[in-house]
């Protein structure tokens, strides 16, 4: 117990301060994720040309399968030649938004793909514009799968970001870091355990939010 | 009134869905698009409502040019049925219902007052299926929720596009009468699609039978019976034939003479009555039911005359014979 109150007296406010940062980082990065593949993952349902969308959703595919740390080293080799900043919360971010984007934009897609045709065509009949049908029949129908998509992409982003530490974007990244250099399991363990219950939680105040999104007649 | 006038559709790479199709549905009228898969039928009812755009040719609906009339509008004037009925699955029945009605920005009132008349018609208690959603439907009651929405905003022209096509014999034929019976009350000008002859028989006020995109005949379903306009006439109808005749043909036209009689009081008494307008089918049915030897046939209130059971199974031997069926 004594070590246990030693352990927050020594590294309490540092955690909370990285966890904080982790958030932000987090957050932000999933905001533009978010405010990228939604709107690109609706523009290529209604693009009629399928090697456009093929070579989009590849790219982003592709994106997903460079190892996260050598995607930050790209990321940062990047902003040195254009003369970017090396260090700090930019790099990261742009890192972090790249990885967010797959399940946002393959959720996206597929989810407004795969609603009935025979929906769609009698909304079409019926005198619903482009914009009417996608509002309030492609999108309603598809909320619940978007969500998914962004429940996942937050979950990953949490723990992506650990690494964002490399760059100096701060987080809890920064503790595990201290830890490993200097050989210190409470740093190693004042980065981890915060990183994983910070997971947990969005990923099942996420899913309430999914649930709860899900329009009542398609609750089964 | 829809006017198709010379009507194509190609598609890139020739292929020919609709050819050189002329022909008008009148004010009221039910006309029958019928014929097997690829014959053009659904591609000619989608071009009304521009779903498919016509190659050539013009399609007339109040007097304008579809293709001159703006695209939402039209659709909107126009209702729209499917087979795979398309019930929105997020939306209240009461909502799916009242699509058109809020897209023609009616007020909430009014289209809540049309909502449950329609329920209501449909044999749909509005107090219990008004807040469902489709999935706590059955088939036929999802059905009839797709033909309700296709009224709802009380429009001049419907198209039906197999309505009935994916339920079960006994609902499809429920929903038929429920239908014809709804449609001698609103009177609407319709375009129905379907494969099914005896369908088409039964809806139809008149019968276009397509085949590889171009009409074959145009007619009565009774004329298109007895009097096919060509061998694929003749050959769709098939081995239907004799079915067909004791549905087409009316017992009015087997009287034996049409004497303006008095009423008779001794066989107005009789509760069972035959009506003008019945098929042979009904008749005989009638007969099996009441155990009579003969039955009064009336038009409306006029009495016609009496008519035998021997009189009609003569008739229905000679309608074997002639279709060249052997029993």
């Amino acid at each position: 117990m004594n070590t246990l109150i030693a352990f927050f007296q020594k590294l309490g406010p540092e955690m909370l301060q990285r966890t904080m940062e982790h958030v932000y980082l987090t957050f932000l990065a999933l905001v533009i994720a978010i405010m990228i593949a939604l709107p690109l993952g609706i523009y290529l349902t209604r693009c009629r040309r399928p090697k456009l969308v093929s070579a989009i959703m590849g790219a982003v595919g592709i994106i997903q399968t460079v190892p996260t740390l050598a995607l930050i080293a790209f990321v940062v080799l990047i902003f040195a030649l254009v003369g970017l900043p090396t260090i700090g919360t930019l790099p990261a971010l742009v890192a972090l938004t790249l990885y967010a984007l797959l399940p946002i934009l393959r959720n996206t897609y597929t989810s407004i793909r795969q609603v009935d045709p025979s929906v769609i065509e009698v909304a079409r009949g019926m005198g619903m514009t482009s914009n009417q049908i996608l509002f309030s029949v492609e999108l309603p129908l598809s909320l619940p799968v978007i969500m998914a998509g962004i429940r996942i992409s937050t979950v990953w982003t949490i723990g992506i970001a650990t690494l964002c530490g490399l760059v100096g974007a701060g987080g809890l990244g920064d503790l595990i870091l201290k830890g490993l250099r200097s050989y210190l399991m409470d740093y190693l363990l004042a980065g981890t355990v915060p990183a994983a219950v910070l997971a947990l939680i969005f990923d099942s105040a996420l899913s309430g939010l999914e649930k709860w999104l899900t329009p009542q007649g398609l609750k089964s | 009134m829809i006017q198709f006038d010379r009507v194509w559709k190609t598609y890139p790479g020739g292929a020919e869905a609709v050819c050189d199709l002329s022909m008008e549905v009148a004010e009221g009228e039910t006309v029958v698009l019928l014929g097997t898969s690829g014959s053009g039928k659904t591609t000619t009812l989608k071009m009304v409502n521009r779903l498919i755009e016509p190659t050539r040719g013009r399609i007339v609906i109040n007097g304008t040019d579809i293709m001159e009339q703006d695209l939402i509008q039209l659709r909107r004037g126009i209702g729209y049925a499917i087979q795979y009925i398309g019930l929105f699955p997020h939306m209240t029945i009461s909502e799916n219902i009242s699509v058109v009605p809020n897209l023609l920005k009616w007020p909430r009132d009014r289209t809540a007052e049309r909502v449950d008349e329609l329920l209501t018609i449909s044999g749909l208690d509005p107090e219990e299926f008004r807040e469902r959603y489709p999935a706590q439907l059955s088939g036929g009651q999802r059905q009839r929720v797709g033909v309700a929405r296709a009224l709802a905003s009380d429009p001049p022209f419907v198209l039906m596009d197999e309505p009935f096509g994916a339920l079960d014999p006994i609902t499809r034929e429920q929903l038929q009468d429920e239908f014809i019976e709804l449609e001698s009350e609103i009177k609407k000008t319709i375009l129905f699609v379907t494969h099914d002859v005896f369908e088409a028989v039964k809806m139809g006020d008149r019968i276009a039978l397509l085949d590889a995109g171009r009409l074959q005949q145009l007619s009565t379903p009774a004329e298109l019976v007895e009097n096919p306009a060509n061998e694929f006439v003749d050959s769709f109808l098939g081995q239907h034939r004799f079915q067909l005749s004791l549905l087409t043909k009316t017992i009015k036209t087997i009287m034996p003479e049409l004497r303006p009689t008095s009423p008779e009081s001794g066989s107005a008494k009789s509760e069972a009555r035959l009506r003008a307008r019945s098929s042979l089918i009904e008749a005989l049915d009638l007969f099996k039911k009441t155990k009579q030897a003969t039955l009064p046939v009336y038009e409306g209130k006029r009495f016609l005359g009496p008519i035998e059971k021997k009189q009609l199974l003569k008739v229905i031997t000679e309608v074997l014979g002639e279709t060249g069926e052997t029993s």
